[in-house]
């Protein structure tokens, strides 16, 4: 039985979530904030793989785990597939995606916007955008982690966002 | 007839575990279920006897004992699902289904957001819909 979930939804709760715990539950924490919304998403992550692998034989190797996450499990959760896959063979794998859902409607804060772009602000306005948008990449991060967790491969995940829209989801396993 | 069902987390943890016999031998269907894990394992370790396809979920038949006959079944995520039943002509097919059917009240009882990861499953509404699994095995092929 295919459910349907409402896209606006999503991205409203995910603003919500994340703005609640870095204005908030944790305001001036952002550290404690990020690690707070990863382990939803790590909680999110567990689940959807048990459901996500339930008609098909188990894997023999991490990087079958990882392409089933690029192909299966982001097309169930993004409608879309990985768009690049990149790995060292020594267990650090590079998930890119060329235009992440989440991130595509976002907009910076228009007072950041606003100001004078005397060279210094506008830096400075850069710097808070990424900020702001590398809070809600914890989110992902942790779904991937929760995932693979979940399929036998402790790892850590992070996201790089140097060329938007595009992002890339670094996966490190841990041996 | 279906004598105990059990989920075995990935550490052999039992997760969740219901026998349905009337007699009290819930301590010996236990036992079967737990030995049953020493099979599990060396069925995965050594996938050449595992069948035809290989990694398949589905692990068949682990072994018969005189009054049971015990099959498994190995997720992606390392749980496992057993089944013991004193029935013995069984068609392959009821029981594949039997643990389609399984596998799918577990993933919903452990996607619910109350549930904490590697505890018991105490939902009773799993227990439910479990038991009614259970009800409904092999009715297709008894009539």
């Amino acid at each position: 039985m295919a459910r349907e979930v409402s896209e606006s939804c999503i991205d409203s709760l995910l603003t919500e979530m994340v703005s609640s715990y870095c204005n908030r539950f944790d305001a001036n924490k952002p550290e404690l904030a990020g690690r707070r919304i990863e382990a939803i998403g790590y909680q999110v992550g567990h689940q959807l793989a048990e459901r996500y692998t339930m008609e098909r034989p188990r894997f023999s190797d991490h990087l079958e785990a990882i392409k089933f996450i690029c192909k299966d499990f982001w097309s169930e959760v993004f409608k879309k597939q990985i768009d690049n896959l990149k790995t060292n063979h020594r267990g650090t794998f590079v998930l890119q995606d060329n235009k992440f859902r989440w991130l595509a409607r976002m907009s910076v804060d228009p007072s950041i916007e606003n100001v004078d772009l005397s060279q210094d602000t506008s830096a400075l306005a850069e710097n808070k955008a990424t900020q702001a948008m590398g809070m809600h990449l914890y989110f992902p991060c942790g779904i991937i982690r929760g995932a693979l967790s979940n399929l036998g491969i402790p790892c850590a995940v992070s996201a790089d966002i140097s060329n938007l829209p595009a992002c890339s989801f670094v996966v490190r396993i841990k041996a | 007839m279906i004598a105990c069902v059990a989920v075995i987390g990935h550490q052999n943890n039992p997760l969740y575990i219901q026998s349905f016999t009337e007699a009290d031998d819930a301590l010996k269907l236990h036992h079967i279920v737990h030995c049953s894990l020493d099979v599990v394992e060396e069925r995965v370790n050594n996938p050449k006897k595992s069948g035809p396809t290989l990694n398949e979920t589905f692990l068949g038949l682990l072994y018969p004992t005189e009054n049971y006959k015990v099959y498994g079944y190995l997720t992606n995520t390392k749980v496992k699902f057993i089944l013991v039943t004193t029935d013995l002509d069984v068609r392959d097919a009821d029981v594949r289904n039997f643990f389609r059917r399984f596998h799918a009240a577990y993933v919903d009882a452990v996607s619910n957001p109350f549930h904490v990861p590697g505890k018991k499953i105490t939902s009773k509404t799993f227990a439910e819909r479990v038991s009614n699994i259970v009800k409904s095995f092999g009715l297709s092929s008894a009539g």
